[in-house]
């Protein structure tokens, strides 16, 4: 028999041997019942006394096992005022470093304060990121020698130290100078979080400015500067003009969002559409639809757009621009320069066509009344757009999102009765007033 | 080998065919035998159908007729029998493999040289019909137990892809997966006679182009290269598309020397070029953590030769990352 087997018997005696001895201390004598009669998993006390059994139940709600309180979790007790923001975070990570001298059980407090700060409203402070990594003790878990270099040292700080820069890169904190300096004093320089945190910093500044089509980081509050911007944000011709056509009333009426007259209208134009809309046949209607979602970061915001169909190919007329009246581009030229004959850079493809678009606004409500009155905002400096009638194609709810797209092929489905009514109705208000 | 492996393709889409009976397969099996001898018309069942035979035993014939006439959708009749699916497989693959021979005969893609030699763009994927929606998968994180959906559809208009869905970072309770939220688009492996694995060269280009429109997220654009080996099976070159929103088109060039290396998910440390010459796949992903309903359409997707983009390779590989390399 080896040592190792004699071990195990030892053990498996003396396991056995505690295990009686603890049944015949602390177990009731066998003569009386005991107490508490051992309970399989699914049956319950209550089948014994009554008869409940019999009758079916309600099932009761699933009980969540009360959640045991981490380790630290009363230092992030709601404030007597119960503000949580960045200085109660402060505050609570400050309390933590006073009263555990020894910084005793860190890690737990680290990963419990990552947990809590999206609650807080920090998790993109860098300052806040910096400060938790303050918590760590310096200089107690860099490696000494080459032993230590080889094998991960401190593994369990090691991984904190990584959940804490992993929580930044999902958030795009960008590390500074700082939080390097705190990690070489902290894990010193051949550690797993310092190459976490060169990666970051490597990779962080190759896509930061990559967006072509950038959003402030900071979104406006006021749903008019946020319509403003999303519009600007669609936009690709920079001279367009945008106009407010209604501000949002001020007054907290309860119910606002029925009444037209409330709601803020934010339209945007640029020169050319206006041009394209006056020479528009005013055989053909013009249709709105919507809404249509834009996403500005995280927020979702819905457009209208006023739009035509495309114009068959036989009614098209090719503005032909005399070469001298066209100041921007003088002569035509056909040469290519550079290219040889056989240079041909044309996809071998149709495109999707589609009619042309005239305006685009964000109304804070989606309904026919409220851009009814955009389309009124627009008549002021489109006067055509009187004598053209003007379908409203509003998909029901805001929620399920459409195709933006409308060709000629597919005729839309015809709208409904009473709007089109609505819209005659429309049609003869908006004739009669211009 | 693929030949066995496409027939074993072919029983499973007969069984499929025939799930909603399965307790009916053994009795059809005999009845299909007892057929042969009798007429040449080969057996042909529908779930409906074998319930009805299973009532009545005998006038078997007319029965079959009965019901055929009852059923009035001929459109999903799943075929059961064995050896005509088979033979259909062996002639489809062998058409063809004619086809590819004949195609490498007039030249390589099945085009003449000089056509291939001097083309400088080119359409890979487009969407002008229910077929072009075959050649993509769409997944997302249901597959390890997230909320997100999505859906592809052809658009309105019927002339652009419609990529729609909703997503959902509600990480699975399942102890495994601490986050979630992703739908992706990926393009099918193409396949050859006897279902060879095939592969895009597209070495003589040197930008992606793609015509879409979207709703302003960020989508992720995945290059796969062709591999057998297992290792390198996670392993993809990826690069950003921004999309802009709003009504207009948009047009998105991406130079293939912008994509980066990454394994499994993570960039590497060691960064190389991707290499056009054996490309198996693309994909586009949406995992930019904000939960809500999506969308993109995309017109079509090609690749083509930008004569004044000389930029190899984007992503110098660091020293302190890669020591080796600088050895």
């Amino acid at each position: 028999m080896s040592w190792a087997q004699a071990i195990m018997l030892a053990r498996g005696l003396s396991r056995g041997w505690r295990g009686i001895c603890g049944a015949a201390l602390t177990g009731a004598p066998f003569s009386q019942v005991p107490s508490q009669v051992p309970r399989g998993l699914h049956c319950s006390v209550a089948t014994h006394s009554s008869d409940s059994s019999l009758v079916p139940r309600p099932p009761e709600p699933l009980r969540q096992p009360a959640k045991p309180l981490s380790p630290h979790e009363e230092l992030f007790r709601p404030a007597p005022d119960g503000a949580r923001n960045k200085a109660s975070f402060v505050r609570a990570v400050q309390n933590f470093g006073q009263h555990n001298v020894h910084k005793r059980g860190h890690v737990d407090f680290i990963y419990l304060a990552l947990r809590k700060m999206r609650d807080y409203g920090v998790e993109k402070d860098l300052a806040v990121y910096n400060l938790l990594l303050d918590v760590f003790p310096k200089e107690v878990f860099r490696p000494r020698n080459v032993f230590q270099k080889i094998f991960v040292h401190y593994p369990r700080q090691q991984e904190c130290g990584l959940a804490v820069l992993e929580q930044m890169e999902n958030h795009g904190v960008m590390p500074n100078k700082e939080t390097e300096f705190l990690l070489v004093q902290i894990f010193g320089r051949k550690s797993y979080p310092m190459l976490k945190f060169v990666r970051m910093k490597l990779w962080f500044s190759r896509f930061k400015n990559i967006n072509p089509f950038p959003v402030p980081r900071d979104l406006p509050k006021d749903p008019v500067d946020l319509a403003m911007l999303g519009l600007r944000h669609i936009e690709p011709d920079l001279s367009a003009r945008v106009t407010v056509y209604q501000q949002m009333a001020s007054s907290k009426d309860s119910t606002g969002t029925a009444d037209p007259t409330e709601q803020h209208i934010v339209g945007i134009q640029s020169p050319d559409q206006q041009a394209a809309l006056a020479r528009h046949n005013p055989a053909r209607p013009l249709f709105v639809e919507g809404p249509f979602s834009l996403w500005l970061r995280d927020k979702c915001v819905y457009y209208h757009i006023l739009r035509a169909d495309l114009v068959p190919p036989e009614e098209r007329e090719v503005e032909e621009i005399p070469e001298e009246w066209n100041l921007y581009y003088p002569i035509q030229l056909d040469l290519k320069y550079g290219r040889g004959g056989w240079d041909d850079y044309e996809f071998d493809i149709d495109e999707v066509e589609e009619g042309p678009v005239f305006a685009m606004c964000m109304a804070g409500a989606h309904d026919q009344a409220t851009l009814a009155k955009w389309i009124q905002g627009l008549q002021e400096t489109n006067p055509a757009l009187a004598q053209i009638p003007v379908i409203f194609r509003l998909t029901g709810s805001t929620g399920e999102l459409l195709a933006s797209s409308s060709g000629l092929e597919e005729p839309s489905p015809p709208p409904p009765q009473e709007q089109e009514e609505e819209e005659d109705h429309t049609q003869r208000q908006q004739r009669g007033q211009s | 080998m693929a030949l066995v492996h496409k027939l074993l393709n072919g029983t499973y889409i007969l069984s499929k065919g025939l799930k909603p009976s399965v307790a009916a397969c053994p009795f059809l099996s005999t009845r299909s035998a007892d057929y042969c001898s009798s007429s040449l018309q080969k057996p042909v069942a529908t779930p409906g159908k074998a319930s009805t035979q299973r009532t009545s035993a005998g006038g078997l014939q007319g029965d079959q007729r009965e019901v055929a006439l009852d059923i009035p959708s001929p459109e999903e009749k799943p075929e059961v029998s064995f050896d005509k699916a088979i033979k259909d497989e062996i002639k489809e693959h062998f058409r063809r493999l004619k086809d590819e021979i004949v195609n490498h005969w007039i030249g390589p893609e099945g085009r003449p040289l000089q056509e291939i030699i001097l083309e400088q763009a080119r359409v890979v994927w487009q969407f002008r019909g229910k077929e072009d929606l075959d050649k993509w998968i769409v997944t997302s994180d249901k597959t390890i137990g997230g909320k997100s959906e999505v859906f592809l559809k052809m658009g309105k208009n019927n002339q652009s892809a419609l990529l729609y869905g909703t997503l959902s970072s509600a990480a699975p309770q399942d102890g495994e997966n601490s986050q979630s939220g992703y739908c992706a688009m990926i393009s099918r492996i193409p396949r050859g006679a006897f279902e060879r694995k095939k592969s895009y060269d597209w070495s003589q280009f040197n930008t992606l182009y793609l015509r879409v429109r979207g709703d302003g997220r960020p989508w992720m654009v995945n290059i796969r290269e062709d591999t057998d080996i297992i290792q390198k099976n996670n392993q993809m070159y990826s690069y950003f598309m921004f999309t802009r929103g709003g009504p207009y088109w948009q047009e998105v060039k991406i130079p293939f020397s912008k994509f980066f290396f990454s394994n499994q998910g993570r960039i590497r440390d060691a960064q190389f070029q991707l290499l056009l010459d054996k490309i198996s796949s693309i994909g586009f992903t949406l995992a930019d953590k904000v939960d809500g309903p999506f969308f993109l359409e995309i017109d079509f997707i090609g690749v083509f030769a930008d004569p004044a983009h000389t930029e190899e390779f984007a992503y110098e590989n660091s020293p302190v990352l890669n020591p080796r390399l600088f050895k």
